[in-house]
């Protein structure tokens, strides 16, 4: 708890820091940002709850909590907060209005902080809110392009806000208080239709956040255009608050009883909720295929898989839940991960078109690797993380008896591997054009962030256990029922998954492969100029194969995977702007009209207060 | 199998597999090549010898330089030749590798492959008849067997004879400069 | 524990030999039915001693070899999850989706090794082999979600022991959509014709393998024959009842094999768009049918 003190004591230091030198503000920032770390992981496993203000004409006391859940969001904040930061040393280096963005990247660590500790409805709307426009000042941070998106994200994030605070006016007008345990309570009581208006508000605002589908189209342009260390903590941490959000009024508020009792006939808010989050995995999968701008790539994968987020934490089962829950860590590392390794590209290279790159496999190793590893999680390859949330969503779909969820699931994944290997193989595959023959490594602090997350990827896909007992616990600390599990092994009731054995699998397979590799003829090493060109040679940067990567695809399926959202809402834009700009034609500017309006006003008024006694 | 061949294969198996399947590399050099089709089908069927066409040089070892060499082919067969891992065997094919054959007189032709290539055999004919092309792949097995088809070694012992023969009648060969390529050069 | 370990390792072991054997098969069938005598049966086994014991061989760097050591490791490790008449050392460790997903890392480390070879035919053939992929799994993923769904299980060894009552029994029979629809891509699956088109010697000069040579082209001849061998089984585990011992389930996969050689041998090759066009649309909508009438019949 102390540390949400010393954060807001610690934020205007970080920028008074900067004024004296930069050197300080960035030990300033990188410690603020370890310190927190350190204070959530010492958190681990304890349930504690302090209030911090009263609000006596509310009758209202504000206070925070740490229990399983919060621990597990916290950790994760925390850490990837800390790797940006990092990664943000040498990587903002030389821009202007640094000690801005230290500060602001501060302040969004704070907010998240404060969103999952905070124990009422009011301290988490007022978190919410710093975290808002917090990230529109870093979304904006570069201007030009990024005002624009930065402007669309406040826009639709407002809309959110406002819809949560409706929600939680009306709870507290039910309720009487804002303590989340009284607001169970309250709304157990209350009546199906109330609890559905209330969860309908909260999934407007969270899912704005989390860019489910009809509410996704601020997500493409913000990633994109925000700068790469804080496009790491937007999709990786700061979108999954939608997720906590959600977990947090389903299971914590109403409960599975309430969940229960939303219903038409035999289609539940339940599958509702799990429909829209199949659309959420599939269309923008396929979107994701179809881009040339690596970072709108990573951003639509963003879209797509809190699809899969969703889809486990709505179904219900321990499984699901589990998943949901797991996939939200695992997939907040591959894509920090891959945030930081496109800026490591774009930091050397300075383009991240995807039709301009390629053979940087030889110049960025380390950036390589680590990206290749995190395309490897994003897909769900066995022994990555990705693969054991993404069974445990389907399994439990399979054995549930949804086939069609699984399915839509199942090829969000195909459209993953097909996006995956192109972002590698357009970045770092293929030939290197004779640009980019200089470019080197980039600095070993950027280096480092991006290394503890593909160790990460590898730990919790071998050892999934770490992960799934704290989520257990999570799922316990909500009423849920947990889902047991070994360290790498599930128990033969849930089902049949034991990744040590995957693991010694691959690795026997691999050494017996390599026995017989090395005992043919050692290779010889050709150089890039070296290729098969039919008697000649590939003409080198006279044209880019690495363009339409997909052609064919995009003939057949791009008509139909069109973003027909935002095209609604720019149509809907479009319809307003026009309506208020023949509204605007009322002031004339001419004194004698405004006379005219106050003479028909004062007219009417008298005629409707006479009634009809005229 | 008879014993002979199982006492040869077990001997040397490298052999064994270097005989029965020569890869050949499917790269149309002259008008020769219009034999290889029949060869490779149905009618006379090279499969049953091991005898496949192969798309790239890297996968193949055997090269069949069918009918004439002009000056432009002859750069882009040195370059096939120069990607093709070892063990490798070039045949020619047809009466022109061997000394001009029918272009004997012409300004845009080489008259003798074995100054610019290693070559193992040759198969005399215009073109050479599809029985001919079999009797060339038994007698290079002998030649294999007998440990005698040396071509690959040959060129690497003097590279610096074949190096000066190529580098004189194709002096803007892309390997003696720079590798890069601009328009309208190619070979 | 040790007779585990033995099952572990033979396990691979006989399905090299026998993906080598349906190789030679595939070569002499071919050429009977276009009229000549064809190879003889261990024509791969002279081809792959050739490859493996060339004098010298080319990389392209670490990438290279690395992804060709992935690409057959792989297929090793996906034959292992897959039971094979009775044989199914490690049915606990994972179950069908854990093969489903095994069976991309064979994929994947060719694809890396093909990027890593600086060609842009390699590139295109990968691509080309990504969309045909993306193209049967649609259907594929239905079916096999549909004989999951029917049999109330996602492990192989159950699926497998619930067909093994009768003729009757069979996934064939009880999901007769689901089966013709996988049958209908079969042909995609295993990359012969008329799917053939992402490792096109005459197109794309053989699409990821161009710079493959020795003993790289060995191992991904190989990896191609184990992933035959891979898809192979699971379409006799799933569709035609597995089987109690080794014997019935390599003839009944040699039955499967036999109709794939004959359409091979006989069809053209499709373009990219047609081949989707296809895939996505009777096997799609007969696959999706039987997915249905599973679901229904479940719920």
């Amino acid at each position: 708890m102390a540390m949400e003190t010393s954060f807001a004591l610690i934020l205007p230091v970080a920028f008074l820091a900067g004024k004296v030198s930069p050197a300080l503000r960035n030990v300033v920032a990188v410690l603020a940002a370890a310190v927190s770390v350190l204070l959530v992981a010492v958190l681990y496993g304890q349930n504690l709850k302090l209030d911090y203000y009263a609000l006596p004409f509310l009758g209202v006391e504000l206070a925070m909590r740490t229990d399983a859940l919060a621990w597990f969001f916290a950790i994760a904040v925390a850490a990837i907060g800390l790797l940006s930061i990092v990664f943000s040393l040498r990587y903002m280096q030389g821009r202007e209005r640094l000690d801005f963005y230290y500060f602001a990247m501060l302040v969004v660590n704070a907010a998240m902080l404060g969103i999952v500790f905070s124990a009422d409805l009011l301290s988490l709307f007022v978190f919410w809110e710093v975290m808002s426009w917090s990230t529109y000042l870093l979304i904006s941070y570069r201007g030009g392009k990024a005002v624009a998106a930065g402007l669309k994200y406040m826009v639709m994030s407002i809309a959110g806000s406002c819809a949560m605070l409706l929600a939680i006016a009306s709870l507290y007008a039910t309720c009487g208080t804002l303590d989340l345990h009284g607001v169970a309570q309250g709304i157990a009581k209350a009546s199906p239709g109330y609890s559905l208006f209330i969860l309908l508000m909260f999934v407007l605002g969270f899912g704005i956040k989390n860019a489910i589908v009809p509410l996704h189209v601020w997500l493409p342009d913000a990633h994109s255009e925000a700068v790469s260390p804080f496009s790491a903590v937007l999709s990786s941490v700061l979108v999954r608050m939608g997720v906590y959000g959600l977990m947090l009024v389903m299971y914590g508020v109403l409960g599975e009883a309430g969940l229960a009792r939303l219903k038409l006939g035999p289609v539940t808010f339940r599958h509702v909720l799990c429909w829209v989050a199949g659309v959420t995995i599939l269309v923008p999968l396929l979107i994701a295929m179809l881009q040339d701008d690596a970072k709108r790539v990573v951003a639509w994968s963003s879209v797509g898989h809190g699809g899969y987020m969703l889809l486990g934490i709505a179904f219900g089962t321990a499984l699901g839940v589990a998943g949901g829950l797991f996939h939200t860590l695992n997939y907040a590392v591959c894509v920090a991960l891959l945030f930081l390794a496109v800026g490591a590209v774009e930091h050397r290279t300075g383009t991240r078109d995807l039709n301009e790159l390629g053979g940087l496999m030889k110049r960025m190793p380390v950036t390589f690797v680590t990206a290749l590893i995190a395309v490897c999680g994003l897909i769900g390859v066995p022994l990555t993380n990705g693969f054991v949330s993404k069974w445990f969503i389907y399994k439990t779909l399979i054995t549930e008896g949804y086939p069609f969820l699984a399915l839509v699931a199942l090829i969000g994944t195909w459209a993953t591997v097909l996006y995956g290997y192109k972002l590698i193989h357009n970045a770092f595959l293929g030939q290197l054009p004779s640009g980019y023959r200089e470019v080197r490594e980039v600095p070993f602090s950027m280096q480092l962030p991006m290394i503890l997350l593909s160790l990460a990827v590898i730990l919790f896909g071998v050892l999934p256990g770490i992960a799934v007992r704290a989520i257990g616990s999570a799922q316990a600390s909500l009423g849920l029922k947990a889902l047991e599990s070994g360290l790498w092994a599930l128990p033969p009731a849930v089902g049949e998954l034991n990744t040590i054995n995957i693991l010694s699998g691959v690795i026997a397979s691999l050494a017996l492969v390599y026995v017989a590799f090395a005992l043919a003829t050692k290779a010889r090493r050709v150089d890039q100029s070296d290729s098969y060109g039919a008697g000649s040679y590939v003409p080198m940067d006279r044209y880019q194969y690495s363009v339409n990567f997909y052609q064919r695809a995009h003939e057949l399926i791009g008509p139909y995977v069109r973003d027909r959202v935002d095209e609604f809402y720019r149509w809907l834009v479009g319809k307003a702007e026009g309506f208020f700009e023949q509204a605007r034609k009322m002031y004339s500017g001419n004194v004698n009209t405004y006379a005219a309006y106050i003479v028909i006003f004062l007219a009417l008024l008298i005629i409707l207060k006479l009634g009809g006694q005229i | 199998m008879d014993r002979e061949e199982i006492l040869k294969m077990l001997k040397s198996p490298a052999n064994w597999g270097q005989k029965y399947s020569l890869w050949v590399v499917y790269f149309c050099t002259g008008c020769g090549v219009i034999e290889i089709p029949p060869v490779i089908t149905s009618r006379w069927d090279a499969e049953r010898f091991g005898v496949l066409p192969m798309a790239t040089p890297r996968q193949g070892n055997l090269f069949l330089i069918t009918g004439y060499v002009s000056l432009k082919t002859l750069g882009a067969i040195i370059r096939t030749y120069d990607q093709m891992p070892d063990p490798k065997y070039v045949v020619g094919f047809g009466s022109c590798p061997v000394n001009g054959g029918m272009y004997w007189d012409s300004y845009n032709t080489i008259k003798h492959l074995d100054k610019y290539l290693p070559v193992d055999g040759w198969i005399a004919g215009c073109m050479p008849r599809p029985e001919a092309i079999f009797m060339a792949v038994v007698h290079l097995w002998q030649m294999i067997d007998k440990g005698i088809a040396t071509g690959y070694k040959r060129y690497k012992e003097n590279y610096g004879y074949y190096e000066r023969n190529q580098r004189e009648i194709l002096p803007h060969l892309a390997k003696f400069g720079r590798v890069e390529t601009t328009a309208g050069r190619n070979s | 524990m040790l007779t585990r370990i033995a099952l572990i390792l033979a396990l691979p072991v006989v399905g090299f030999l026998v993906a080598v054997l349906f190789m030679g098969l595939s070569r002499k069938i071919t050429a009977r039915i276009q009229r000549r005598y064809g190879p003889p049966l261990y024509q791969p086994i002279i081809d792959v001693v050739k490859l493996l014991t060339q004098k010298e061989n080319i990389s392209h760097g670490i990438l290279f070899d690395l992804g060709i050591l992935l690409g057959l490791a792989g297929a090793f490790v996906t034959i292992v999850f897959i039971p094979a008449g009775g044989i199914q050392p490690l049915s606990t460790s994972g179950d069908f989706l854990v093969v489903l997903y095994l069976m991309l890392l064979s994929p994947l480390g060719v694809a890396l090794a093909a990027g890593a070879s600086e060609n842009p035919n390699a590139s295109i053939g990968v691509s080309r082999k990504f969309i045909l992929a993306l193209g049967y799994e649609v259907p594929f993923l239905m079916a096999a979600l549909a004989v999951m769904t029917r049999f109330g299980t996602t492990s192989l060894v159950q699926i497998v022991s619930s067909q093994q009552g009768s003729v009757l029994d069979w996934g064939a029979l009880a999901l007769p959509l689901p089966a013709l629809a996988t049958f209908l891509v079969l042909p995609a699956m295993l990359g012969i014709r008329p799917f053939d088109f992402a490792a096109a010697p005459q197109e794309i000069a053989s699409g990821p393998m161009v710079e493959l040579g020795g003993k790289y082209l060995g191992f991904a001849a190989i990896q191609g024959a184990l992933h035959t061998y891979i898809v192979v089984a699971l379409f006799v585990d799933l569709f035609l009842g597995g089987a109690a011992n080794m014997l019935t389930f390599f003839a009944k996969m040699l039955a499967v094999f036999f109709v794939g050689v004959c359409i091979n041998a006989v069809l053209p090759r499709f373009r990219v768009g047609q081949a989707l066009r296809y895939l996505w649309k009777w096997p799609t909508i007969l696959a999706f049918v039987g997915l249905v009438i599973a679901a229904l019949r479940r719920g």
